[in-house]
């Protein structure tokens, strides 16, 4: 797995199956998950996955914020978006530097958000 | 000359009397000698109504036959030696002809002579049926005040004198409180003694002081209200009202309070109710977003699209519908097999066998179940069993695993033409290889075997059936 590639983390398969194929349209390496342990386990495996763009409600230990928390203290180097139908999560809920997005989620949206984010194909 | 014979005979107390009576304003009466000869002067003789002048110098009774069992009694008594006083007596007079309702305060006075013989009675009177009518009109309307006290759905209670000294209170406010506490006569912090430490006592003082009312919503306030007089936490809209004097002094507090505890309750969860509506609504939109998306990403031309895409939504609202009958969470697996058949079943020739139990499933399952039946469908009236007139299709569905804990569902194809797997995945495909949305380890296989396709879909149960 090259750096710089995006873990799409989303328990809806269709949403994550078109999520996965966007971004393989974009030019980016993707794997994916459909919970955060899952999500976990593969960050351990692939530690040079650049970017994590994650859904927040979620079954398993613990949610989308939960793996974003995680996650920022790890790899500190890793970018993150949230996302989700239900609420704005506040500040204080999110790892600092990371972004929220509200589905349902716009090839644009996720375009410019990537770029906000300077996440770019390798 | 008189009934009493020449006034120059009659006795010095008579005499003396006659000119008291008739000197005075006050209405007066004499009822003189054995034969009780009544004498009045003008003051009296407007009580009698036209019982005046008939009655003047006849005996008493004449004067006040109709309620002659009341005054017997009392002017016998009078012969006898006792006076009678009274602040209000009653009587149904018939004196101006109709039944009329009368009070008047009065005293009977013996007139003896100076060896004790009693002579005759004199009595002073007034009548106070006036007074009386206005006095019961008073009480009617503080009685009524009062009932809509009692009736107010909120809690009322007044409060006298710097010291908030309980006056009264209805029944809502003992509700409030706690019922059954004794509090009239008290003060709020002898009487409520818990609300001392949360400052009430002071927003009382300021209320009694500056004559500004105390206005507060949703207040949290902690009441000895529960059967054992134990603490409970309640929020209440609350009043504090002044009451004034004729100078306009403070002399007490109103207080209104309503329990909005409950209410707020409701209110907050139909706030969550409406924000959970929002998050499914986005939801479902970001779903139906990932479905056009892999419908027009595989599609060869733009009708075809249009009208997979059409037709996809359309068993999505279907199966919605199913959610929304069924209210919260209770479609059924054979619900949504049936409104599969329904649209892809021949009645004349039917080409599915199904079988399951009657499966509850939660509302995002049963959606992603509903387009895999549709596409599964499709797919072999396209290209499987149903594209031959013998072909069929086998559907069934258990609850499966050494634990009892997964649903497994398989759909086999029989008796139509060899297939074998296509060289790319249509979308079709794609939509099915999604899964369960909603249900753990959600794993679907699709076999192209070439005695026709097999599918098997499975899920952890619980989380099948779970209404998320």
């Amino acid at each position: 797995m090259a750096a710089r590639s995006i873990l799409v983390v989303e328990d809806d398969g269709l949403i994550r199956m078109d999520l996965v194929d966007t971004l393989l349209d974009g030019g980016f390496e993707v794997i994916d998950a459909a919970n955060a342990d899952q999500a976990l386990a593969l960050l351990e495996k692939h530690p040079m996955v650049g970017a994590i763009l994650t859904d927040i409600d979620m079954p398993g230990s613990m949610n989308g914020l939960g793996l974003a928390k995680i996650a920022s203290e790890r790899w500190p180097d890793c970018r993150i978006i949230v996302i989700s139908g239900r609420y704005n999560p506040n500040q204080g809920a999110m790892p600092e530097g990371s972004l929220f997005l509200s589905k349902p989620i716009s090839v644009e949206g996720l375009a410019a958000a990537l770029q906000e984010m300077r996440i770019t194909p390798r | 000359m008189t009934p009493l014979g020449p006034r120059e005979d009659w006795s010095v107390e008579l005499k003396t009397l006659t000119n008291v009576m008739l000197g005075s304003l006050q209405p007066m009466l004499i009822v003189w000698g054995p034969s009780q000869t009544t004498f009045y002067n003008d003051g009296y003789a407007q009580m009698c109504g036209n019982r005046h002048p008939a009655a003047f110098g006849r005996p008493f009774r004449d004067l006040w036959h109709d309620i002659w069992d009341q005054v017997d009694s009392i002017i016998s008594a009078a012969y006898a030696g006792h006076g009678t006083a009274m602040d209000d007596i009653e009587f149904t007079m018939h004196r101006k002809g109709y039944a009329e309702e009368t009070h008047f305060a009065f005293s009977y006075t013996p007139v003896r002579d100076p060896w004790g013989t009693v002579l005759g009675m004199f009595c002073a009177c007034t009548e106070i049926t006036a007074q009386v009518a206005m006095a019961r009109k008073e009480r009617t309307q503080r009685e009524r005040f009062m009932q809509v006290f009692e009736l107010s759905p909120g809690g009322i209670a007044m409060l006298v004198g710097p010291d908030h000294v309980f006056d009264y209170a209805n029944e809502e406010y003992y509700t409030l409180i706690g019922v059954g506490r004794d509090i009239i006569g008290k003060s709020v912090a002898e009487a409520v003694v818990e609300v001392v430490r949360q400052g009430f006592i002071g927003i009382l003082d300021t209320v009694y002081r500056t004559g500004e009312p105390f206005i507060a919503r949703s207040l949290p306030v902690e009441l000895n209200r529960g059967p054992e007089g134990e603490k409970q936490r309640r929020l209440l809209d609350l009043v504090y009202q002044p009451m004034r004097d004729d100078i306009g002094q403070v002399t007490g507090i109103l207080v209104q309070a309503r329990d909005v505890t409950q209410l707020r309750a409701d209110e907050e969860r139909q706030a969550v109710l409406s924000h959970e509506l929002g998050h499914r609504l986005k939801n479902q939109l970001a779903m139906v977003q990932a479905i056009a998306s892999q419908t027009l990403r595989s599609s060869q031309d733009i009708s075809t699209a249009r009208r997979r895409l059409s037709e996809r939504i359309t068993v999505l609202s279907e199966a919605h519908d199913l959610i929304l009958e069924g209210g919260r969470g209770v479609s059924s697996v054979r619900q949504l097999v049936a409104q599969m058949t329904a649209l892809h079943d021949d009645l004349h020739n039917p080409r599915f066998r199904v079988s399951g139990p009657d499966l509850k499933i939660g509302s995002r399952p049963s959606l992603s179940l509903s387009l895999i039946l549709h596409e599964l469908a499709t797919n072999a009236l396209k290209h499987g069993s149903l594209s031959a007139s013998s072909g069929r299709v086998d559907l069934s569905w258990r609850v499966a695993g050494e634990k009892r804990d997964r649903f497994e569902m398989v759909w086999v194809e029989k008796g139509g033409p060899s297939v074998s797997a296509p060289e790319t995945r249509g979308s079709g495909t794609r939509l099915i290889s999604a899964g369960l949305n909603g249900a753990a380890d959600s794993l679907v296989e699709i076999e192209f075997d070439c005695s026709g396709v097999r599918c098997r879909i499975v899920g952890d149960l619980e989380s099948f059936q779970k209404e998320h």
